[in-house]
C-alpha cells in the first residue's frame, strides 16, 4: 500500500499546483466558476509543448457537431503522472469535465477524461476518483 | 541512508521513468469498470536521500542535480521574508496596472528572465564537476528551453553590458551559500504572472544554500532604483527530483493560449 498512499500525496500535492503548472496563467484563460462537461468522440490529440491537447467533437442538442479544444498539462508533466502520447486515442469516446475558457472559445482546460468504460485518463487529483 | 518519499513529486515533471521504479513498485490500479473511477496510472513518485548535502572532493557543496521551483512564479510578493515590502515608484506602478495578461512573455514563449522560474524541472550541471566549479549552468526545461551560466572563476562584470533577458551572472561561495549577482538585464520580462516589472537598473543577488540532500533554498534581494523604491528580499525553496529527466520543450509549437488569456494578469 505504501506507493499508493505516496501516490496519494503526491496527487494531492499535484492539485494544489494545477494551476500553476502552465507557462501562463490559469485564471485569466479558464473559469474555475464555469465548469462544462462534455461528451464527444476524440478527434485529434495534439503530443505538444507548451501544453498537450486533444479535440473532441460534441453533439449539440440541435443535433450539429461542434469541435472543442481541451487543454492538458504539458507532455512531461503528463509523463510523469504515468501518462503516454497514446493514452488517449483518435476515435474514443470521452466524457470531459473541465474549465470553460474566458474568451468564449470553444475551448476548455479538462481536468477529467473518462473513456466509456470508466477508465479516467488524464486524471489531475483526488477528487476526480 | 534512509529514504523518504518526495510528496510533491508530480507537481512538475519527469521525463525518464526507469530510474525511479520504487515507488512503482506495485502494479498500477487495474482499468475500472464504467463509473467505478479506479485511477489508471502508476504517478511518479521519487523518493531523496534523507542525507545532508553532498559535497565535492574539495569540501565545496554540490549543487547539480535536477530541481523544481526555487524562484517566484505567480506572485514575487508571496516568497517576501518577514518586514520586507514591495514599493514600487509611480511609473513603475502605472505600468504594471497597464499589463494585460496576455503581454506576459513567458506566455508568449519568451523566458523568464530572473529571478522568475517557471513550473517545471532545471537542472545545474557544475564545471569542471569534481570542483572546484569555475562554471555553472542552470539549462531550463522551460519556459524557454534555454539556459544561465554563472562565472565562479573570479572574473568581473563587462563594461559593456548588452542588456539581455538573464543578464550576465557572477558567483562566488560565502561558507556553504553561492551567492551569485546578476546585471545587464534587458526590461522586458516579468517578475510574476501578476506582471511585477523592472528597469534595466536591475541588480539581483541570488543567494544558494542547499540545505540538505533534497533541498535548496534561494534567497532572491532584488535592488532596481529605476522601479522599486527600496530593494527587497524573497526567498524560496528549489526541491530535488532524482530520476526525473528534462524533456524538450519547444514552447512555440503548439502555444494556442495567448488570445484567450483575458483581462489584466492573475494567478
Amino acid at each position: 500500500m505504501r506507493s499508493v498512499t505516496l501516490a496519494a500525496a503526491a496527487l494531492v500535492a499535484l492539485l494544489g499546483a494545477r494551476h500553476a503548472v502552465a507557462h501562463h496563467s490559469f485564471a485569466t484563460q479558464y473559469d474555475a466558476n464555469a465548469p462544462v462537461t462534455l461528451s464527444g468522440v476524440v478527434t485529434k490529440v495534439e503530443w505538444t509543448n507548451p501544453h498537450a491537447r486533444f479535440y473532441v467533437d460534441v453533439k449539440e442538442p440541435d443535433g450539429s457537431v461542434t469541435n472543442w479544444n481541451l487543454e492538458l498539462a504539458s507532455p512531461n508533466v503528463l509523463r510523469c503522472n504515468g501518462w503516454q502520447r497514446d493514452s488517449l486515442k483518435v476515435g474514443d469516446e470521452v466524457l470531459v469535465e473541465g474549465s470553460a475558457a474566458r474568451s468564449g472559445a470553444k475551448m476548455a482546460n479538462a481536468r477529467v477524461v473518462r473513456l466509456a468504460d470508466g477508465t479516467r485518463v488524464f486524471a489531475r487529483g483526488p477528487e476526480d476518483n | 541512508m534512509t529514504v523518504r518519499p518526495l510528496a510533491i513529486a508530480v507537481a512538475a515533471c519527469c521525463a525518464l521513468h526507469t530510474a525511479v521504479a520504487v515507488a512503482q513498485s506495485e502494479p498500477p490500479a487495474a482499468t475500472s469498470a464504467a463509473g467505478s473511477g479506479g485511477l489508471s496510472n502508476p504517478a511518479i513518485v521519487p523518493e531523496v536521500p534523507d542525507a545532508p548535502p553532498p559535497r565535492l572532493p574539495d569540501g565545496t557543496v554540490d549543487l547539480t542535480g535536477i530541481w523544481s521551483g526555487g524562484g517566484p512564479i505567480g506572485n514575487i510578493a508571496d516568497g517576501l521574508l518577514p518586514g520586507e515590502e514591495i514599493v514600487l515608484l509611480p511609473d513603475s506602478e502605472a505600468l504594471m496596472k497597464s499589463r494585460l495578461s496576455r503581454d506576459d512573455p513567458e506566455a508568449n514563449c519568451l523566458p523568464t528572465g530572473v529571478p522568475r522560474i517557471a513550473p517545471y524541472p532545471w537542472r545545474i550541471v557544475q564545471h569542471p564537476p569534481h570542483g572546484p566549479a569555475t562554471h555553472l549552468f542552470f539549462l531550463f526545461e522551460g519556459n524557454i528551453h534555454s539556459y544561465r551560466q554563472i562565472f565562479v572563476d573570479g572574473r568581473g562584470h563587462p563594461d559593456d553590458l548588452d542588456p539581455t533577458w538573464y543578464g550576465h551572472s557572477i558567483g562566488h561561495w560565502e561558507d556553504d551559500t553561492l551567492v551569485v549577482e546578476t546585471i545587464g538585464f534587458n526590461d522586458l520580462f516579468w517578475f510574476d504572472f501578476a506582471g511585477h516589472p523592472h528597469t534595466e537598473q536591475l541588480r539581483v543577488i541570488e543567494r544558494y544554500t542547499r540545505t540538505s540532500f533534497g533541498t535548496l533554498e534561494n534567497e532572491i534581494t532584488i535592488i532596481d532604483p529605476g522601479a522599486y523604491a527600496k530593494p527587497f528580499t524573497v526567498k524560496y525553496t528549489a526541491t530535488l527530483r532524482p530520476g526525473w529527466e528534462l524533456m524538450e520543450y519547444i514552447c512555440n509549437e503548439n502555444n494556442q493560449d495567448v488570445p484567450h488569456l483575458i483581462g489584466p494578469p492573475g494567478l
